[in-house]
């Protein structure tokens, strides 16, 4: 052991673990020595993550394979008699495999509307992201200068964030009310309709996109705050002297310097957005008609509601895994190209 | 930009680290007043936007119930204190908050204790399975919640973890920490690596450099994630509501949920326990604030 | 969907005997002789509202301890709208769910059907079932089976304000829907208020589909008869109140929040809904007090008057421990006699399950409760099936498509009835 720590840790680099000289016992004893420490820095997380989330998500993608629902997932039901007695029966209906059914009859559209859920998911995601990101690396930008006053506005700039999102989401809501909201009041008096927000899936849509951004600006806004002191601030000064423009800076320091924090905010603010539920539960509700139901939402009712579907929550949960895992490949691909992200 | 006497400056922040002091008298600060006026006026527009709705919340949470949502639109109306008085003295809120700090603050430090570690390792190791450890890192955010929670009370059951804090500190980790570690490993790079390296020379082992050393020049990314991992844990509902039981156990977030029910809301409870969250964070956050932004940068060490 | 149903016939007597070494105990009624004698811990989760409603429910807990000293009920208070899932969930997995619980009349049929909860029948709670009301007793019934005893029943009925009668002219409350499109005429041109408001959701549209003698489901046909000619025929009635403008045209969103709210501040004189909104209209300081209220039975369609039953039922958790069972029956009987029953109608204006607490004089004499009499009498029963709480989600869509967005009745109901077919009732058939 003593050895190992006297070893000087390796650097990030890939080459170096392989230029090794060629006394080996066995590869797992190697492999053992060399990472014994790395192994345990990790082992925490990879144990509360394995029990917690990796075996109830490996067991949901079996049980998307199955019919199991709440009433068939006993292979007999009892019924206990307050007189003591208790008799059970088999439960003829108990659940079994059924291959890819579930698939096709999400994919197809028998069961649900996934398609139009997938759809309202990707303009709900992309438009909350987009404006979290761009709007909270603008304040960062501003906050991030020396100027009267900063504590204050980053005070009242991340307010949002200590009143319980549902709360917020109430407050919101109160203020998109068709008939006693603030907005309609405002537009009334300045001579305008009032609008049905919503009546139609658009305005309605809008209402909740409105309340998830200003739900989650104070997030990004604090995120890339934090990434920005990580710039040295020579650099800054060295651009200064070349004469660079503030807009010149931002592009070629700021944004740069940012890469490792805004690649982590985007990527993870796209998983989370794509799945967020209480804005969409609380705030439109899915009106009108489950028509701004995203797909999180719109499978948990379909799922959920009544006798519980647990393979066809699976199969939902399934399909938004596929589809975010597909992203983020992606996502890493793209940036592969500017160099070494994970 | 109006750049005399610059080089002079360079100088000396190039040779020592840069101190507030410097950073405040830098140049860059020299704003024309047109450019001053626009960024003062875009921050009052946003700070405005930001406590907007949080003033609603505010002026509702002093009128009787029949004038929150009513059809007359009013700042102000027959003001009272009454629902303070019954949040306060009414209702378990003061175990609520009790809980709730307890939970939050146990989650801050397990999640960033966690987190920190991996995100070294993360970010200074290449052991074998580190990349898969990082996509694993982010499939376990892509299985919605709404879907896991059942399977998840399964096992709180099982450990005999139902209507304990434990089972919520717990769930909350399994969402704060791999953000965190994504997040600390992007920290950690930017740290120079010949800085472990001296600290190996000095005779010390991984564990303790990355206690002595790194840790203490990760600090803005540490107060991110802590203010990060304290906020999930302060605001969350959903795991909330299906482990926790009884009401002297209750979390703030979840307390205050049981004031709007589907049927007959108590709008004036909901928003003066709402005040009563908010302005102590407030004060929280002006303290805390000056942390996420501190004049020692990680960049700044290299010098 | 396939159904190979795998018939694998399980033994059924290991388990029994397990359950019988658990439990030990043979003989579940407790010595009747001292009510002291009786030593428990019960949770009971209420699903009522905690601040009007629950302080009374207290109030009898204490009274229940005068005479059982030593059966400890710990009342926890559970939101209705997560009630449902949160016992599930909690039953499934054996630990947390409670020993009673208050439940919808709805779920009494699913959680039976789950093995969740303990089979009443022989124990003294059943013991004067004729007492209580048939319909509201019914949902209790499942595979022939008992498994709880009503707590409050409910039903839709039409609330109006009487100054806004009065002052438009109207001396009595509309029979029929054609009715209430006058009445709402002569309020409108007379005071400028609206007539009546619908809240756009399935359930306040089950008066309208009763009206034209439809139903959801034909379960002794196992037919799906939510689109029928008569639905099509009363959700028609219902979209041409909102179109004459008879009724508001509600928001889409918090239409049942827009409808108190307006009620309470007498800007519409007529709302269709149930008495557990009573204590909350008496209570505003808008609405010029009780007096101000009037019941009637909801308006007739072409066929009958008809809403559906509601209320709460109470239900012992099947995983609660045999040595229990005692004082929870003790305690559920204490709670469903025709006294407490009284003493809730009293405090919070709702009505009794049991025939013999209409007889208590207090109650007898209560304006409120003798309004909702005949309310109650003819109120109909809802398919108690396990089922039978998936129905309205897809009619909630319905509701909000053919009031708000004018879609076609027929068309709407049409995707309902597939909606049953595919994710609902998939052994039924469409009619």
């Amino acid at each position: 052991m003593s050895t190992v720590t006297a070893t000087p840790p390796t650097t990030t680099s890939p080459a170096s673990r392989s230029h090794r000289p060629a006394k080996r016992p066995s590869w797992l004893r190697r492999s053992w020595d060399r990472h014994w420490y790395a192994w345990a820095m990790v082992a925490p997380v990879v144990v509360v993550l394995s029990v917690l989330i990796i075996y109830p998500l490996v067991r949901g993608v079996f049980l998307s394979f199955t019919n199991l629902t709440e009433a068939n997932q006993l292979a007999e039901i009892c019924t206990k008699s307050i007189t003591g007695s208790e008799s059970c029966k088999a439960n003829p209906e108990a659940w079994h495999m059924v291959g890819f059914d579930n698939y096709v009859d999400v994919l197809s559209g028998k069961v649900g509307q996934f398609w139009q859920w997938l759809g309202v998911t990707l303009i709900w995601t992309i438009g909350c992201v987009v404006f979290h990101y761009t709007i909270g690396l603008g304040l960062a930008v501003m906050l991030n200068r020396p100027m009267w006053g900063r504590g204050v506005y980053r005070v009242l700039l991340i307010l949002p964030w200590a009143v319980p999102a549902f709360v917020s989401a109430f407050a919101w809501k109160f203020m998109f009310n068709e008939k006693f909201g603030l907005f309609n009041a405002l537009l009334t008096k300045v001579g305008l309709d009032p609008v049905e927000w919503f009546s139609d899936w658009k305005t309605s849509l809008l209402t909740a996109i409105l309340t998830n951004i200003w739900l989650g600006v104070p997030f990004m806004m604090v995120a890339l705050l934090g990434g920005m002191q990580t710039i040295p601030t020579e650099q800054y000064e060295a651009a200064e002297i070349d004469g660079a423009s503030p807009w010149q800076r931002f592009v070629s320091i700021t944004l740069p310097g940012l890469r490792s924090v805004s690649m982590t905010v985007i990527l993870l603010g796209t998983i989370w957005t794509f799945n967020m539920f209480p804005v969409i539960f609380l705030v439109t509700q899915g009106q009108p008609a489950g028509q701004t139901e995203i797909l999180v939402t719109g499978s948990f009712r379909a799922a959920f509601e009544g006798i519980r579907n647990y393979s066809l929550a699976s199969t939902y949960g399934v399909l938004i895994l596929s589809i975010l895992l597909v992203f983020s490949v992606f996502y890493r691909r793209m940036l592969r190209k500017q160099g070494e992200v994970w | 930009m109006s750049e005399t006497g610059t080089s002079t400056l360079r100088e000396a922040t190039i040779h020592r680290m840069p101190s507030a002091a410097v950073r405040n008298n830098r140049p860059r600060s020299k704003r024309k007043p047109l450019a001053s006026l626009g960024l003062h006026g875009t921050l009052v527009l946003a700070s405005l936007i930001a406590i907007f709705p949080i003033v609603w919340v505010l002026a509702a949470s002093f009128k009787p119930k029949e004038w929150i949502q009513s059809t007359e639109l009013t700042l102000v109306k027959e003001p009272t204190l009454a629902n303070y008085d019954y949040v306060l003295t009414q209702t378990n809120f003061p175990s609520w908050v009790f809980n709730s700090v307890l939970v939050a603050a146990c989650t801050m430090f397990f999640g960033i204790l966690m987190s920190a570690t991996a995100g070294y390792a993360l970010s200074r190791f290449n052991f074998p399975g580190r990349r898969q450890l990082m996509l694993v890192f982010l499939v376990t955010q892509m299985f919605p919640v709404a879907i896991l929670i059942v399977p998840i009370y399964q096992i709180m059951a099982t450990f005999g973890l139902i209507n304990t804090h434990a089972s919520l500190i717990i769930a909350y980790l399994t969402i704060a920490v791999p953000f965190c570690a994504w997040m600390l490993k992007g920290y950690f790079d930017s740290i120079p690596t010949s800085l472990d390296e001296a600290a190996s020379i000095d005779g010390c082992g991984p564990f303790m450099t990355f206690w002595k050393v790194i840790m203490p020049l990760a600090r803005p990314g540490i107060a991110v994630t802590a203010f990060y991992t304290f906020l999930t844990a302060w605001g969350e509902l959903a795991y909330a509501s299906a482990f926790i039981q009884t009401d002297d156990r209750f979390t703030l977030s979840y307390g205050m949920r049981q004031f709007v029910p589907q049927f007959n809301p108590q709008w004036e409870y909901l928003t003066a326990a709402a005040v009563l969250v908010t302005v102590p964070a407030a004060v929280v956050f002006l303290y805390v604030q000056r942390h996420l932004v501190s004049g020692l940068t990680a960049g700044g060490t290299k010098g | 969907m396939r159904r190979t149903a795998r018939g694998i016939a399980v033994v059924a007597t290991a388990v029994l005997a397990l359950a019988a070494a658990a439990c030990g105990k043979d003989t579940p009624e407790a010595p009747k002789n001292n009510p002291a004698d009786l030593k428990a811990d019960l949770t009971w989760w209420d699903t009522s509202d905690p601040a009007n409603e629950g302080p009374a429910f207290k109030e009898l807990i204490a009274k229940f301890n005068t005479t059982y000293p030593n059966v400890k009920i710990n009342y926890q208070s559970v939101p209705f709208g997560e009630a449902q899932n949160k016992f599930k969930t909690a039953a499934a997995a054996k630990s947390g769910a409670p020993d009673i619980l208050r439940a919808e009349v709805a779920w009494v049929p699913e959680f039976a059907s789950l093995g969740y909860l303990y089979n009443l029948d022989g124990s003294a709670l059943l013991a004067d079932e004729s007492d209580f009301f048939p319909t509201p007793m019914s949902s209790n019934k499942f595979d022939g089976k008992t498994f709880g005893v009503p707590q409050v029943t409910d039903s839709l009925a039409l609330l109006y304000n009487k100054k806004i009668f009065t002052d438009a002219g109207i001396a009595e409350a509309p029979k029929t829907w054609a009715d209430v499109k006058t009445a709402a005429a002569a309020i409108k041109a007379k005071t400028g208020k609206d007539g009546l408001f619908i809240n756009p959701g399935g359930y306040f549209l089950l008066p309208f589909i009763y009206g034209e003698g439809g139903d959801l489901v034909d379960t002794a046909g196992k037919k799906i008869v939510v689109n029928s000619a008569e639905n099509v025929a009363g959700i028609k009635v219902a979209q041409d109140l909102v179109k004459s403008g008879a009724a508001v045209k509600p928001p889409a969103a918090d239409g049942y929040g827009t409808m108190m709210t307006l009620f309470k501040e007498q800007k519409v004189a007529m709302i269709i809904n149930g008495p557990w909104e009573v204590n909350n209209v008496r209570s505003a300081t808008t609405f010029g007090g009780i007096e101000n209220l009037g019941i009637a039975p909801v308006p007739a369609g072409s066929k009958k008057a008809g809403a559906p039953v509601g209320g709460h039922n109470y239900v012992l958790y099947s995983g609660m421990s045999q040595d229990k069972a005692a004082a929870a029956v003790e305690f559920v009987k204490f709670m469903s006699s025709a006294e407490s029953q009284a003493f809730l109608a009293d405090k919070l204006g709702v009505l009794p399950t049991r025939k013999s607490a209409y007889e208590i004089a207090s109650v007898k004499s209560n304006p409120i409760i003798s309004a909702f009499g005949p309310v109650i009498a003819t109120a109909s029963a809802r398919p108690w099936i396990p089922e039978g709480g998936q129905f309205f989600g897809p009619l909630d869509a319905m509701a909000t498509e053919t009031l708000i967005q004018g879609k076609d009745a027929k068309t709407s109901l049409d995707a309902v009835a597939q909606k049953y077919l595919n994710e609902v009732v998939k052994n039924y058939t469409l009619s």
